[in-house]
């Protein structure tokens, strides 16, 4: 409870005020002059000043002379008629809070409340953030800060991943330079080599050479992997199924099975191999000569390779330098087929293809015979 | 922030439209870009008004809206206020620097 000095002129405005102040739970000491509230001031140390303005009493000078008095004590003022610009002339001499009639104690117990708070305006060149703000307004603030993060953190990795997509190399030099031909045993990429008569089995992350196999006896030109065996084809036509060891043990041999073989295929039933010179695809039963269930004549320009990814039978041609889908069930006219726009220039000469389940793969070999031969890995969507 | 040793009175104009009666307040927080202002009156978000006081001796007329509009814990309007007049954002910025330069 504080004591409240009460100023008013008149008796009637002293004693509703003062009942007001009680029922706040304020003690009023209620005086008509100016000298009577003074005098009540120091004596009972007031924590405050209620003026009525009006009435025959002018609360500006009064306020003035009450804070001259007591520099420190808020000073607040009741008017008998409403006037803003009293209300805020009133302020300006020092008034700390000014109550508009009709008075009513809940206006009354705010201003009072106030005025024992008294605090300056705090000053700011800078706008700072609103105190006030709704629930909402925070959710959405909040909704709206990690929506922007996502948003950012997305382009970031878009953008990272347009980097690594530019900085990916798709295209490697050999140490070799006569491939002819390619294929994926599951791990590793196998060239063949006819020159030096090798198999080597490359990593297809970043194409180091895992495994080199010199052949003695024979030239080898296309290979191709099943689940158990390895068949690759030697210059005279001869296929040999192997083991897949270290050894490449032979298993079987079919003699003249693959004439002037550009590519061999197996589909999971058959086998499949691409005559270069005839221009003929031929399909083999897997039995004890290799006998030769169709024979279908290829469409194309130069036969290059022969690869099965799954669902399709692909050919490679190198002069059209495209690879030419066939359905199994009608190889006769192919279905459909992608260039290879990373031959356009025309330094290198694809000789082999390949499928590692998600992208194809190439082997060229450089024009002049003398540069390293090229690994090339296709784009996904080429497919 | 730099705290006045007053609180600064603001007289409250309304438009014509709203047949409104003049009011008043003070203004808790003071920057170039708007105001928190203490008030009897019942500010409503959105609502525009013209706020009218001196700082540093200089007097000036400060068109506003009300950006949020709430009951503080004596029941009177707690209102934020954003300018929107450029040409008295400036004129007030530069009257603050003044007043702040000499506190």
């Amino acid at each position: 409870m504080a004591a409240i000095g009460l100023l008013a002129k008149e008796a009637a405005d002293r004693e509703l005020l003062g009942l007001m102040l009680g029922e706040l739970g304020h003690r009023a000491e209620g005086a008509g002059r100016l000298e009577e509230a003074l005098e009540f001031a120091r004596e009972r140390r007031t924590k405050a000043f209620l003026l009525v303005d009006g009435g025959g009493a002018d609360a500006e000078s009064l306020t003035r002379e009450l804070i001259r008095a007591f520099p420190l004590m808020p000073v607040v003022v009741a008017l008998k008629v409403r006037d803003a610009s009293r209300a805020v002339a009133l302020m300006r001499v020092g008034a700390a809070e000014v109550v508009a009639p009709p008075w009513t104690p809940e206006d009354l117990k705010a201003s009072v409340s106030k005025g024992l708070r008294f605090q300056g305006t705090a000053l700011s060149v800078a706008s700072s953030a609103p105190l006030s703000r709704s629930p909402i307004w925070y959710a959405l603030a909040v909704g709206l800060f990690l929506a922007a993060g996502l948003g950012v953190a997305s382009l970031k990795r878009a953008e990272a991943n347009r980097a690594a997509a530019a900085a990916r190399v798709d295209r490697w030099e050999l140490p070799v330079r006569h491939p002819a031909g390619l294929a994926f045993d599951g791990k590793s990429l196998w060239l063949v080599e006819w020159f030096t008569q090798s198999f080597y089995a490359l990593s297809p992350d970043d194409t180091a050479v895992r495994i080199v196999r010199h052949l003695t006896a024979e030239t080898p030109v296309a290979a191709a992997f099943t689940a158990e065996a390895m068949w690759t084809v030697s210059a005279d036509g001869t296929v040999i199924r192997r083991m897949r060891d270290d050894k490449m043990t032979p298993l079987a041999r079919y003699a003249k099975a693959a004439p002037n073989c550009a590519g061999l295929a197996f589909d999971g039933l058959y086998l499949w191999t691409l005559d270069a010179r005839a221009k003929v695809l031929r399909k083999h039963l897997v039995d004890r000569e290799l006998s030769v269930l169709a024979t279908y004549r290829w469409r194309g320009s130069k036969p290059a390779g022969l690869v099965f990814d799954g669902r399709s039978l692909w050919t490679l041609d190198a002069a059209d330098r495209r690879l030419a889908r066939y359905a199994l069930d009608r190889p006769e006219e192919p279905v459909d087929g992608i260039p290879l726009p990373e031959y356009a220039e025309g330094d290198y000469i694809p000789t082999g293809v390949s499928w590692d389940g998600a992208r194809f793969w190439t082997v060229g070999e450089a024009k002049d015979g003398r540069s390293p031969a090229r690994l090339v890995r296709h784009k996904e969507e080429a497919r | 922030m730099t705290r006045a040793p007053y609180l600064v009175p603001a007289l409250l104009r309304f438009p014509g439209s709203s047949a409104r009666q003049d009011s008043w307040g003070r203004l808790l927080k003071i920057t170039a870009g708007g105001a928190e202002l203490s008030t009897a009156a019942r500010l409503a978000k959105g609502e525009v008004l013209l706020a009218q006081f001196e700082l540093g001796g200089e007097r000036l007329l400060m068109r506003a809206r009300v950006h949020h509009a709430g009951d503080d814990d004596d029941g009177q309007r707690l209102a934020e206020l954003v300018w929107v007049d450029m040409v008295e954002r400036r004129r007030l910025a530069r009257a603050l620097l003044e007043v702040l330069a000499k506190s």
